[in-house]
């Protein structure tokens, strides 16, 4: 298994957001999980990210706990809702804080991720002339760069237009696919599910009895 | 634990340099006077200058700060409503008064209406009170009212600034729809109307800070006070003038008693003004949301006839004081024959030091040693105690965070001729040899800019969304390192700007340095022009080489001031 969550439970305020959660990736498969908004699903992301404490469970990836790693030691990588880009660097830049130290750096991987996402040439260009679907591949490139053992897609593409938000699901899937990433990816929207997931989990399977509404 | 650790030690290392000296100080007074400092200030009368000073202190305070409005209110209505061409040099050349050093505008409006001056030459003789003015003078019954005049325009000249830096940003950003709406409505058919329901509820938190804030520059002024109405005593003057001879037993005790509840007094009323100017800043930071300037500029169209004129009139205002003094450091006069040659002897002798214990080389490198000084302590103790304030807001300790605001901010209830006392007598206590230390000044001086870093920084640190912190995360970074490569970059400009703005108010800083250097060997500029304007003016150099070492201090000063000028962040209004 690449992931496996075992009766996983996060609160806030005395209020049960996740509760007695369970579930399971194989290798290399993307699972879609669809759910209004506000119901957990991005608390559910940043809980196995690292950045939500969770009160108990187990978190496993590739079947090592990692629930009581620091985020930033366990090798997940995750595209929020809005492309964070820094502002004071250019395309390029962003691109390189995948490398933490400049002599990690190593271009070749760098031009062929930028040239897999269609940024080659955008190299200088500042991130506020982007758009918002070449601001995602952007971080999409970042994150690629550091090898992610488990990617998280918390709506990436929730802000884009429907053409662009299908043409680049379809984009994801094909990168993540050939790469062997596995990938949860949280939507409120069927048919981006669609064609994204390998298999799609409905909130309600996820947490039977649970709030669908916080 | 590490954090909270970390986070606390230059917390208390900021408050205790606050704090320890101020604390010592009061003690040694109380023990000199043999009263507790609210005791003190019912005896303020007892010394021959007091009542006076106290009176003269509030009436020209609150004047200026009347001043200051009337006449800048319209111009920062004009600059933020219309659309100028090149608005970024009309709002700097504007807003240049406000970080001139007190002893460079003293010296410029010395060069304005001094005999021979601008305002001499028309017939308005404030110095001598001949003319125009002579009648006026007598009309109204006041002594030296020329003298008066001289500082309330000085005042005003001084912190216009203010009123265009905290209310045009509110003007030039508002989203239009929102008076258009108004406009619609019974209400808002008539100007006086729009003024009174509209623009007055919009503004009023703006326009009362800049109020208070001017209030609060005047009511501590002291070089504009001793170059401009030398027979007028403000409290602060009177106790830089005074206070050496304060914290002495048994050595006129009516001094000490003078400090003591001159600065106790001043405080409070300092303090009060603050927490009136900090509730209303409260207020405007959640107010409505703000458009781009530009978008509105173009909204209204270009300015009428009389917004050119008035706006020229201000800038030529804001400028001839300084473009003055420049040309009063190479006119020299002669006093045999009446006339004036052009030349740069007062350059040359300023450069020589030949009227100083230092030379402006020599001066100029200890206000740059003590700039740089004050940067590095006031950015760094600025920046932990601007973290502290905002890691605690993160945990929802409110009250905490209030409370370390709050003390933050004390210092800019001291003015610098108390914070100049306080670490005199302070230090006289705790640690005398220190006297000999080149590098105390650094301390008063970083106590009053930190909490402008703070407050430049507080408000940048809230802005900053934290899932730049998650990405860094997610990247694999460790606290250390997003501290380092993303925290720092996203604080660039507001940093660029503190460290200007921090070395900028080193160097014009007169009062504290007054107290400190006045007799020693590691004079700063401000102190030299106070050198040299102490002389005895029959010798026909020593305004023009005061003029020309107050020049010196106006390019470097200005010289930070465009730097922090191209970092800056014209929205929201403030410092």
């Amino acid at each position: 298994m690449s992931l496996t969550i075992e009766r996983l439970n996060v609160s806030f305020n005395g209020h049960d957001v996740l509760h007695n959660l369970n579930l399971k990736l194989s290798s290399g498969e993307i699972v879609v999980i669809l759910g209004p908004s506000g119901c957990g699903k991005t608390t559910l992301l940043r809980t196995i990210a690292g950045l939500q404490e969770q009160d108990s469970g187990i978190i496993s990836l590739l079947d090592e706990p990692i629930h009581d790693r620091l985020c930033e030691q366990r090798g997940i990588g995750m595209l929020f809702q809005r492309p964070v880009l820094f502002p004071f660097k250019d395309v390029l830049g962003n691109i390189l804080f995948a490398y933490k130290k400049k002599n990690l750096q190593n271009m070749d991987e760098v031009h062929s991720v930028m040239n897999e996402m269609g940024l080659v040439g955008k190299e200088q260009q500042s991130i506020e002339t982007l758009s918002g679907g070449e601001a995602q591949r952007v971080v999409l490139a970042r994150i690629l760069l550091t090898e992610p053992r488990l990617l998280l897609l918390d709506e990436p593409l929730s802000a884009l237009d429907v053409d662009l938000r299908r043409k680049i699901a379809l984009e994801i899937r094909s990168i993540l696919k050939s790469r062997s990433i596995p990938a949860i990816h949280v939507t409120h929207d069927p048919a981006e599910a669609e064609l994204i997931g390998d298999r799609i989990l409905h909130w309600n399977e996820l947490q039977p009895g649970g709030d669908d509404e916080e | 634990m590490k954090a909270t650790l970390g986070r606390s030690v230059p917390v208390a290392l900021y408050l205790s340099m606050i704090l320890v000296p101020l604390l010592f100080a009061v003690d040694r007074l109380v023990f000199v006077t043999g009263m507790n400092p609210f005791q003190a200030i019912l005896h303020l009368d007892e010394h021959p200058l007091g009542t006076d000073a106290i009176t003269f202190t509030f009436a020209q305070a609150i004047l200026s700060a009347l001043l200051t409005l009337i006449l800048g209110l319209p111009i920062a209505w004009w600059l933020g409503r219309y659309e100028w061409k090149r608005i970024g040099i009309i709002r700097a050349a504007l807003t240049l008064p406000f970080v001139t050093p007190t002893v460079v505008a003293a010296m410029g409006f010395l060069a304005l209406i001094k005999e021979g001056g601008l305002l001499y030459s028309m017939g308005i003789d404030l110095r001598h009170e001949t003319g125009l003015i002579g009648e006026l003078s007598s009309m109204i019954g006041i002594e030296y009212s020329g003298h008066i005049i001289a500082l309330l325009l000085a005042h005003v000249w001084f912190n216009l600034a203010l009123v265009i830096r905290f209310v045009e940003p509110k003007i030039s950003t508002l989203p239009p729809r929102y008076e258009d709406a108004f406009r619609m409505l019974p209400a808002g058919h008539s100007r006086w109307n729009r003024a009174l329901y509209f623009w007055w509820p919009m503004l009023k938190t703006s326009i009362l800070s800049a109020f208070v804030f001017t209030f609060i520059f005047s009511f501590t002024s002291f070089a504009l006070v001793r170059w401009l109405a030398p027979n007028m005593w403000t409290l602060e003057a009177l106790m830089a003038v005074e206070g050496g001879a304060a914290g002495i037993p048994g050595y006129r005790v009516d001094v000490s008693q003078l400090v003591l509840g001159g600065a106790t007094l001043q405080g409070l009323v300092l303090l009060g003004a603050l927490a009136l100017a900090g509730r209303w800043q409260r207020q405007q930071s959640n107010e409505i949301e703000l458009v781009s300037e530009g978008y509105l500029r173009g909204y209204t169209g270009t300015p009428g006839k009389g917004a050119r004129l008035g706006i020229f009139a201000a800038t030529v205002f804001a400028l001839a004081p300084l473009v003055l003094m420049v040309f009063s450091s190479i006119r020299i006069r002669d006093r045999t024959s009446d006339s004036y040659r052009w030349s740069f002897d007062a350059w040359d002798r300023a450069f020589k030091g030949d009227l100083t214990y230092a030379s402006v080389p020599e001066a100029l490198t200890n206000s740059l040693a003590y700039a740089f000084g004050c940067l590095v302590l006031s950015c760094l103790l600025g920046f932990f105690v601007a973290q502290t304030i905002h890691a605690l807001e993160e945990q929802n300790k409110t009250r905490l965070a209030q409370f370390v605001d709050v003390l933050s901010m004390l210092p800019l209830a001291l003015s610098g001729v108390m914070v100049g006392l306080g670490v005199l007598l302070g230090i006289l206590k705790i640690w005398p040899v220190m006297f000999s230390w080149y590098a105390l000044p650094i301390l008063p001086h970083a106590m009053l800019t930190t909490p402008f870093v703070v407050r430049l920084l507080l408000p940048a640190m809230r802005e900053i969304d934290s899932d730049y912190d998650d990405a860094g995360r997610i990247l694999g970074y460790s606290a250390y390192q997003r501290f380092v490569r993303i925290k720092l970059p996203l604080l660039k400009p507001q940093l660029v700007v503190a460290a200007a703005l921090s070395m900028a108010f080193s160097l014009g800083e007169f009062g504290a340095s007054w107290i400190l250097l006045r007799s020693g060997a590691w004079d700063t500029l401000p102190v030299l022009v106070d050198q040299v304007m102490s002389r005895p003016k029959y010798f026909e150099l020593v305004e023009p080489i005061a003029m020309a070492i107050a020049t010196v201090l106006m390019c470097m000063t200005f010289l930070l001031f465009v730097i922090a000028e191209r970092f800056r962040t014209h929205q929201g209004g403030g410092f």
